[in-house]
C-alpha cells in the first residue's frame, strides 16, 4: 500500500513541477511575458501600449508569479489553456484532434510490432542456436539500427513514388495508415522480438515445462499452455512502455507523412513559437506518459508480488 | 591467496558480471582475437573504418564540401563524384564525411557526458544510500519516462535550435540509465572482501570508489554505452532532420536527409546514403556492445 501512495505523490509531484516548468516558458523566453500572454487570450498581436496594461492587471499578471501559477493551472485543468497564435483556435480543440491521431497512430504501430514478434520471438526461442534462430536475432539486431527517417522516405520512394500502390501522406484513408505504422513499428517489433525470444529461453528451461512434457502433453499443447503465457508478462511490461514512449517519440514520422497527431503540433509549435500549443501538447505529452508508466508498474505489482518487496528495498 | 596482497584477483574469483581490471588473465585475453565474438570483430572493424575516415577527411576528402557547381546539378555516381551530386552540385561524398564529423562527434560528446555524469551519480548513490540514494532514483524514474523528443523540442522553445541545445537535450534524460546501472554493479561490488580490506588499509572513501569499485564496473557499462550511441547517433540525426540541430551552413547526415528528400525521386542516393551511413555506423556500435555483452557471459 505504502508503495502505491509513493508512486502516487511522485506522480502528482512530477506533473506539478512539469506545469509549473511549462507554465514559465513566457517568462524565460525573450520578449515581455505579458504581451506574449495575453496574445494566447486575446489574439491581437499588435495590441498598442494602454491596452497591455489594462489586460495585465485584467489576467492578473501583475500578480506574484505563484499566484499567476495557480491561476493558469485551474484554468488548465478545466481545460482553457487559451488560443493558439497561428490558428486562433482554442488550444483545448487542437490537443483532443491530435491525441486522438496519435494514440491510433501508436497503439495500431504497438499492435502490428505485437503480432509479428510474438510467434518470431517464440520460434527463434524454440530453434535456439539453429539458423533461423541465428537469422531473426541478426535482422531484429540490425533493425534497431534503421533510423525511422531514412526508413519512411524509403517507403515513399518505393509504394507511392515509384509503385503508385499506397498514398505518400496524409491520414485519411485506412491506406494512409500502412507506411506510418510500419515504419513506427520497426524498432518495437525488433525489441519484443528479442524480448520474447528471452523469456521465452527462460520459460522453456524452467521445470515446469518439462513437467508437463512428462505428464504427456505434445509440444505445441505445452507452448500454448504454459509456454507463451507465462513467457507474456516481460513483454506486456515493455509494450505499456513503448506506448508512453511511442506518444511522444512519433513526431518523425507524423512530419515526414503529414500526420495531424501531437508529434506534428508541437514540432509546428516550436518552429513557429506558438507557445500555448507547445505548453498544452507538452503537458498533456507528459502527463499521459507518466500516468502510463505508473500505471504499468502499480499493475505490475499486483500481478507479481516479489517486485513489490524489490522495489521497497531499493 | 592473500586479499590484502591483490584486491583486484578476489573479484576474479568471485561470480560477479563485473569485470576485473588490471593484469588479470581476462584482461590478456584481449590481445587474443579468437576469443572475440564474431560480432565484435565485425563490430570494431566497422568502427575504426569510419573513424579513419572521418579523422581523415580534410585530407582525403575529393572535393570542398561547400563548393557548388548549379551546372551539374543532382548528377548520378560517376563522372569525377562517386556518389554524384547534390541539388546545389556538391559533391554527395565529401559532404557525407564533412556531416559525419558532426553527427558522430556530437553523439560521442553526448554519450561521454552521460556515461560520466551518470557513472559517477550511480556508484554515490551506491556508496551513500539513504535519503539522496532515494530521491536521486525516484528522478531517474520520472526522466526515464519523459520522451526525449519532448525534451528536446522543449529545449529548442526555450533556447533555440543549435547543437548545444541538442547536447544538452540529450544529456537530460540520458544520464540515467548509467546511473542506475552504476548503481546496481557497485552494491553488488560493495560487499566484497576486497572493498573491506581496502577500507581496512584506510584507504579514503573516493579511493575506494575510484580505484576499486570503478574498474570493477566498467566492464558492463562500457558494454552498455555501446549499446547506447547508435540510439544517440539516430536521435541527433532526427533532430537534425527536423531543423533542429545542426544548422547551415553546416550540415550532419540527418540534416542532409531532409535536404535531399524534396529531390529523391530524381536522385534516390541524397537520401539514401546520409541514412546508410547512420545506420551502419549505429549498426558497428550495437555489435560491439552485443560482442561485449556475449563474450562476458563466455567468461562468467
Amino acid at each position: 500500500m505504502i508503495f502505491f501512495i509513493r508512486r502516487l505523490v511522485v506522480l502528482v509531484a512530477t506533473l506539478l513541477i512539469v506545469s509549473f516548468v511549462v507554465f514559465l516558458i513566457p517568462y524565460i523566453t525573450p520578449g515581455d511575458p505579458a504581451r506574449k500572454i495575453i496574445r494566447a487570450r486575446v489574439n491581437d498581436p499588435n495590441l498598442d501600449d494602454a491596452a497591455v496594461e489594462r489586460f495585465r492587471v485584467m489576467y492578473g499578471l501583475d500578480q506574484p508569479i505563484l499566484k499567476q501559477y495557480a491561476e493558469w493551472l485551474s484554468n488548465a485543468l478545466r481545460g482553457d489553456l487559451g488560443l493558439s497564435y497561428t490558428s486562433q483556435v482554442p488550444v483545448g480543440e487542437l490537443i483532443s484532434g491530435g491525441l486522438a491521431v496519435t494514440a491510433t497512430l501508436a497503439i495500431t504501430s504497438l499492435l502490428l510490432a505485437l503480432v509479428l514478434a510474438l510467434p518470431l520471438g517464440a520460434l527463434a526461442a524454440v530453434k535456439r542456436g539453429k539458423a533461423g534462430d541465428t537469422v531473426i536475432t541478426m535482422i531484429t539486431q540490425a533493425f534497431v539500427a534503421i533510423p525511422e527517417y531514412w526508413l519512411a522516405p524509403i517507403l515513399i520512394l518505393v509504394f507511392a513514388l515509384k509503385l503508385g500502390v499506397l498514398p505518400s501522406a496524409g491520414w485519411q484513408s485506412p491506406l494512409s495508415m500502412v507506411l506510418p505504422c510500419l515504419t513506427l513499428a520497426l524498432r518495437p517489433f525488433s525489441y519484443f522480438t528479442q524480448v520474447t525470444r528471452a523469456s521465452m529461453v527462460t520459460v522453456l528451461d524452467s521445470p515446469h515445462m518439462m513437467a508437463a512434457r512428462a505428464r504427456g502433453l505434445s509440444f505445441p499443447a505445452t507452448m500454448v499452455r504454459h509456454g507463451i503465457r507465462n513467457s507474456l508478462l516481460p513483454v506486456v511490461t515493455l509494450v505499456s512502455v513503448w506506448l508512453g514512449g511511442l506518444l511522444g517519440g512519433s513526431v518523425v514520422v507524423e512530419v515526414i507523412f503529414g500526420i495531424p497527431g501531437m508529434g506534428r503540433l508541437l514540432y509546428e509549435a516550436v518552429v513557429n513559437g506558438d507557445i500555448p500549443v507547445i505548453q498544452a501538447a507538452i503537458v498533456c505529452i507528459v502527463a499521459l506518459t507518466i500516468v502510463i508508466t505508473t500505471l504499468t508498474d502499480v499493475l505490475y505489482t499486483t500481478i507479481n508480488p516479489t517486485v513489490r518487496t524489490a522495489n521497497v528495498s531499493a | 591467496m592473500s586479499l590484502l596482497d591483490d584486491p583486484e584477483s578476489a573479484a576474479l574469483n568471485s561470480t560477479a558480471k563485473a569485470v576485473p581490471a588490471g593484469g588479470s588473465p581476462s584482461q590478456r585475453g584481449w590481445t587474443n582475437l579468437r576469443t572475440w565474438p564474431i560480432s565484435l570483430r565485425v563490430g570494431v572493424a566497422l568502427l575504426i573504418t569510419i573513424l579513419v575516415i572521418l579523422i581523415l577527411t580534410p585530407w582525403i576528402a575529393p572535393y570542398d564540401p561547400a563548393a557548388q557547381d548549379l551546372a551539374n546539378r543532382l548528377s548520378p555516381s560517376g563522372d569525377g563524384h562517386p556518389l554524384g551530386t547534390d541539388q546545389l552540385g556538391r559533391d554527395v561524398l565529401s559532404r557525407l564525411m564533412w556531416g559525419g564529423r558532426f553527427s558522430v562527434s556530437i553523439a560521442a560528446i553526448t554519450l561521454a557526458i552521460c556515461a560520466v555524469s551518470g557513472t559517477l551519480i550511480g556508484i554515490i548513490c551506491a556508496r551513500r544510500r539513504g535519503a539522496l540514494d532515494e530521491f536521486v532514483m525516484r528522478v531517474t524514474d520520472i526522466l526515464l519516462s519523459f520522451p526525449e523528443m519532448i525534451v528536446a523540442l522543449f529545449l529548442v522553445a526555450i533556447l533555440g535550435a543549435n547543437y548545444v541545445t541538442l547536447v544538452i537535450a540529450l544529456v537530460i534524460g540520458g544520464w540515467t540509465p548509467f546511473a542506475r546501472l552504476a548503481r546496481g554493479l557497485a552494491l553488488e561490488i560493495e560487499p566484497r572482501d576486497f572493498i573491506e580490506a581496502a577500507r581496512a588499509l584506510g584507504c579514503s572513501k573516493a579511493y575506494i570508489m575510484l580505484r576499486h569499485v570503478l574498474p570493477n564496473a566498467l566492464g558492463p557499462l562500457l558494454a552498455h554505452a555501446a549499446l547506447r550511441f547508435g540510439h544517440k547517433l539516430i536521435t541527433v540525426g532526427a533532430l537534425s532532420f527536423l531543423g533542429l540541430g545542426v544548422q547551415p551552413p553546416n550540415s550532419d547526415w540527418g540534416s542532409m536527409l531532409a535536404d535531399g528528400q524534396p529531390y529523391m525521386v530524381r536522385a534516390p542516393g541524397l537520401v539514401i546514403y546520409p541514412g546508410l551511413a547512420i545506420f551502419i555506423t549505429a549498426l558497428s556500435v550495437t555489435l560491439i556492445g552485443r560482442g561485449l555483452g556475449l563474450r562476458r557471459d563466455r567468461q562468467a
